[in-house]
């Protein structure tokens, strides 16, 4: 009985049981948080709205703020039951849920379980969810009077969208969201096979994009997540300003907010770049692709939000544009979810993205968004407080400010190229993405005028300066500048006139943001964070200048000498049209080594089959030898079976590129197809696995190949080699014959010398094979029995001898039975200077965190000060 | 006061109509293999014909293979590049580049991949595999 019991209690909370209903559970929790929030979007507005003029400024511990902090939490648990749920259901491969299905399956590794938590759109929306929760309790914890509240009703409006998006309610005809919980049946309740078996589950998932399992992309996306609830924090204290109406006291505690948003998004679309460059063999970390759009343009208008920030919390300017950036860059985010996520980009992005019905939605949460943030601003906008005299142009205030609207142009820009889709239908029915030149002709100017304004904007913000005191400082940068930019353009041949340009100021954001480093430094480091991000920007430039300037394809001298001909417009094809593509990527046989670009030796050395933990994946070893020192490396990228959608009888193929990285230059290289590969897909055809034993056939290829070969002539004089197909034959001298081997009545019975060298493995045998004249019947015949090399299937005759030039003719056969078939596919590219994008990137990062911790100690001892005060 | 507001306008026009009409410039709209013809950078939408041949010539170092566009042209394309990942597992085909004569020259590819989404055919054929 006790037993029975045990485990009927154990099937209800662990068993199948429990799986069964979880999901039930799941589902529940998602609507009680939903419902939990819209509780305290109440209680939080009533909070809010308790604070008359005479208590404002006392911390409010009303009834209605005690009842948010409480329905928060309730949010917190409902959220943190429904997220376990879903890594439970993911972890025990419970493929009844669709999600589950979808995203994992049997083999997933344990470490790449969170990733498939978040692989799909429900799971990235509940981490977003989870994240903003999180960040709730960060405010309420924070955040003093009067903002608390009214900060805490813009989370849960936020909230109460996001959460909407993977409810799963259907209220009649409507669906809303699309839940991370629903079962198969749920998913497809019209499939034939369901309804014949309802309680069908499939025995195995259809795993996790291969993409996605790197390590890279185990960070990338709740950072990106954090960065995303991060930037509703300055939304919400604006949308808390206009509502109190106190238009300068917020950006204390926003901008430490601010400025973590948006290290986190930094860091966050430096990972994905990384992710790109590393993982996919896209060729480069940026492509202007929408998903990367995506992240950047929140990004700029949060730094030029930043900018505005710290001109007003210096000197009461700005209150307007600082509202405005606020609100643009939480904005922008939703605008960018709806892009990526509603379907719209379908045809834009190499990314997948499938509408889940969620499009009514997105458009909805986006019109709510822009209709409380522009429709308040609006609405408030009269009574923002302006300067009352404007500042001069050789300002900290003004330069700073003229940057933050550059940064606003230049995401503008972005923005229309990326909403091609929407924008682009004034101009076509069917609109394409634009050219990637779109994005490259603008952002140049817009960033190089960003570049001069940081360099004057950050000499002026920390010191006065007249133009000619100006011109005093900037001469020492300006001279280390013009003596670095010729050197670039000697040392890297910059011939274009706009190159040099970019180059002069990308230095000079060097140099000229340097010296400011460099005095203040003197002065106190703990105001270096802005200035150390500025220079971080130059660095930047220069590393992606350089970078896509001097990429360069690693080609054998053959198709180096053909690309040359394209470029000059010299080759054609058959049809005599000219041919515009240059040849990126050239063969490589196992041991016989090719020459790349007059540097490096390069030789293939074979493979490696790994079935951990991609079965059936291959390793090629490919070894780089300089001929110019002595610098020597092996590659070693991956080509591995996609677990996905193939069906019986064939196989996709996926590469995992490898990279040399150097602080000169990275070498990059992937191996886009192999023998191995060919054989595989003719077993997979065959219907053999890809992981069963190679060699078992391989004799009898040979045979098979034996019966095509034709016979070939070799003639041969002494000491000469010869090369033919695969193999060298080297005729070393005559031997004499024993009487007994030749027939009887021989006249001429003769033996020749013969060393045969198999190039590919270096193997060789010496073959002895015998030449006989006899008479029989009064007619002449010959005799040459053949000798075969076992080992290589090969057959050699001495078929007759060539008095006159001295030279014996051999009869071959077999020569192509034993071609050890072992050859791949390269693309390889020097990159150079990718290793200065990354260093002007950190440099980035760790400049904002400076600045952070300087802006938020600044708001604790603000804090600290007020409460003395009391 | 007046002659800065001017200018500033001014400037925000110029900007703005430069701006989108560049911007229409370097967009196009999708056409079908008959309306590439004589258009550079043609952007042509279809799908892979996989009953024709297929594949990556060595000697060439191209790759070629046959596809449907959405009028129902079939047409051979040739991508001067190795086959790229995932080809056969796209649902759809978006190939950038010109006509010549009746071959697509492609300097672009993408893939559109699959929906993994709502894709009841995968689950049909383990449903039946795990019936029989």
């Amino acid at each position: 009985m006790l037993p029975l019991l045990l485990s009927g209690l154990y099937d209800v909370f662990f068993g199948t049981v429990w799986f069964e209903q979880s999901g039930l559970v799941g589902k529940a929790s998602l609507s009680v948080a939903f419902v939990v929030t819209l509780l305290t979007l109440f209680t939080a507005y009533m909070a809010s709205r308790g604070l008359s003029d005479q208590n404002r400024h006392t911390d409010n511990e009303s009834f209605w703020g005690r009842l948010t902090v409480f329905f928060w939490i309730a949010q917190g648990i409902t959220l943190l039951l429904a997220s376990l749920i879903l890594l439970q259901l993911l972890k025990n491969h419970q493929f009844q849920y669709y999600y589950v299905w979808n995203h994992t399956s049997l083999d997933l590794l344990p470490k790449y379980l969170l990733s498939a938590f978040y692989g799909g759109q429900e799971g990235s929306f509940m981490l977003w969810i989870l994240l903003s929760t999180l960040i709730g309790f960060g405010l309420i914890r924070w955040t003093r009077a009067p903002y608390r509240w009214p900060v805490m009703f813009v989370m849960a409006f936020t909230q109460i969208f996001l959460l909407s998006m993977i409810l799963g309610w259907t209220i009649g005809d409507i669906h809303i969201g699309a839940s991370p919980f629903r079962t198969i049946l749920e998913e497809m309740p019209d499939a034939p096979f369901l309804q014949a078996n309802p309680a069908f589950v499939p025995a195995d998932g259809r795993g996790l994009n291969d993409l996605l399992k790197s390590p890279w992309m185990m960070i990338h996306p709740p950072l990106l997540f954090v960065g995303f609830s991060m930037m509703t924090v300055p939304f919400a204290f604006a949308i808390a300003s206009l509502w109190t109406r106190t238009y300068h006291e917020w950006i204390r505690p926003a901008l430490p907010w601010t400025l973590v948003a948006n290290v986190m998004l930094l860091t966050a679309i430096f990972l994905g770049g990384y992710w790109a460059y590393e993982t996919l063999s896209f060729g480069g970390y940026w492509a202007w692709d929408p998903v990367e759009n995506a992240s950047l343009v929140p990004w700029l208008i949060g730094t030029a939000g930043i900018h505005t920030m710290i001109i007003q919390t210096r000197s009461s300017r700005a209150h307007k544009a600082s509202l405005f950036f606020a609100i643009f860059a939480y904005m922008l985010i939703v605008y960018e979810t709806f892009l990526t996520r509603s379907g719209v980009l379908a045809n834009a992005s190499v990314h997948s993205f499938v509408d889940l019905g969620l499009y009514n939605q997105l458009l909805l949460f986006m019109l709510a968004i822009t209709g409380i943030g522009i429709g308040f601003y609006l609405y408030r906008y009269r009574e923002l407080p302006s300067p009352e005299k404007e500042s001069s142009i050789l300002s900290g205030e003004f330069l700073t400010f003229t940057g933050a609207v550059a940064l606003l142009v230049m995401g503008l820009v972005i923005i229309l190229g990326t909403s091609s889709p929407i924008i682009g239908r004034l101009f076509y029915p069917n609109p394409t993405p634009p050219e990637i030149s779109f994005y490259n002709d603008w952002s140049t100017p817009i960033v190089l005028l960003m570049g001069i304004l940081t360099v004057v904007g950050q000499m002026v913000f920390w010191k006065k300066h007249t133009w000619e005191s100006l011109a005093g400082k900037l001469i020492w940068p300006l001279l280390l500048t013009s003596v670095a930019t010729l050197s670039t353009i000697l040392l890297g041949n910059v011939r274009d006139l706009y190159d040099m340009l970019i180059y002069f100021i990308s230095w000079f954001v060097v140099f000229g943001n340097g010296a400011v480093l460099v005095s203040l430094l003197v002065k106190d480091p703990k105001l270096v964070g802005g200035t150390l991000t500025h220079v971080g920007f130059g660095v930047l430039l220069l590393g992606i200048l350089a970078s896509s300037k001097y990429n360069s394809f690693l080609v054998p001298p053959v198709v180096e000498n053909f690309n040359n001909r394209v470029k000059a417009g010299e080759a054609f094809d058959e049809e005599g049209f000219p041919i515009t593509n240059m040849i990126e990527s050239f063969m490589l046989e196992r041991n016989q080594p090719k020459l790349l670009n007059q540097k490096y030796l390069v030789t293939y050395e074979g493979y490696e089959r790994i079935d951990e933990p991609r079965p059936g994946a291959q390793i090629y070893n490919i070894r780089f030898k300089s001929i110019l020192s002595d610098e020597e490396f092996v590659l070693r990228p991956e080509v591995y079976p996609m677990n996905s959608t193939a069906g019986t009888g064939r196989v996709d193929w996926s590469v995992d590129p490898d990279i040399r990285t150097g602080w000169m230059s990275d070498i990059y290289l992937y191996v886009g197809g192999s023998a191995l590969v060919e054989k595989q897909n003719e077993r997979i055809a065959e219907g053999l696995s890809l992981t069963s034993d190679l060699g078992s056939n391989a004799s009898a290829e040979a045979e098979d190949r034996r019966s095509e070969d034709s016979l070939a002539t070799v003639v041969l004089r002494p000491n000469e080699p010869l090369v033919v197909q695969n193999y060298q034959f080297t005729f070393k001298e005559y031997a004499p014959a024993q009487q007994e081997e030749v027939p009887p009545g021989t006249q001429v019975g003769i033996r020749a010398v013969v060393d045969v060298l198999h190039q590919p493995t270096g193997k060789r045998y010496e073959v002895v094979p015998l030449f006989a004249v006899f008479i029989e019947n009064g007619q002449s015949m010959t005799y040459s029995p053949p000798l075969r090399v076992e080992e290589w299937s090969l057959e050699v005759q001495f078929a007759s001898v060539v008095p006159d030039e001295n030279a014996i003719q051999l009869n071959v056969t077999g020569l192509k039975a034993f071609i050890e078939e072992d050859w791949i596919f390269v693309t390889a590219e020097k990159k150079p200077f990718v290793s200065v994008v990354w260093f002007g990137t950190f440099m980035l990062m760790a400049g904002f965190s400076v600045s952070t911790i300087r802006h938020w100690q600044r708001d604790r001892d603000a804090n600290r000060m007020a409460k003395q005060e009391k | 006061m007046k002659p800065k507001v001017l200018f500033g306008v001014i400037a925000i026009v110029a900007f703005t109509s430069l701006l989108f009409y560049n911007f229409g410039n370097s967009i196009s709209t999708y056409v079908d293999f008959e309306q590439a013809k004589g258009k550079q950078g043609a952007h042509v939408v279809g799908v892979w014909d996989s009953s024709k041949e297929m594949g990556f010539s060595r000697e060439t170092m191209q790759f070629s293979f046959y596809m449907e566009d959405q009028s129902g042209n079939i047409r051979k394309v040739i991508f001067p590049k190795a086959k790229p990942n995932n080809f056969e597992q796209a649902d759809q085909l978006v190939v950038i580049g010109q006509m010549r004569g009746e071959v697509f020259y492609a300097q672009d590819m993408l893939m559109k991949c699959p929906s993994k989404y709502n894709d009841p055919n995968v689950l049909q054929m383990q449903a039946t595999s795990a019936s029989s």
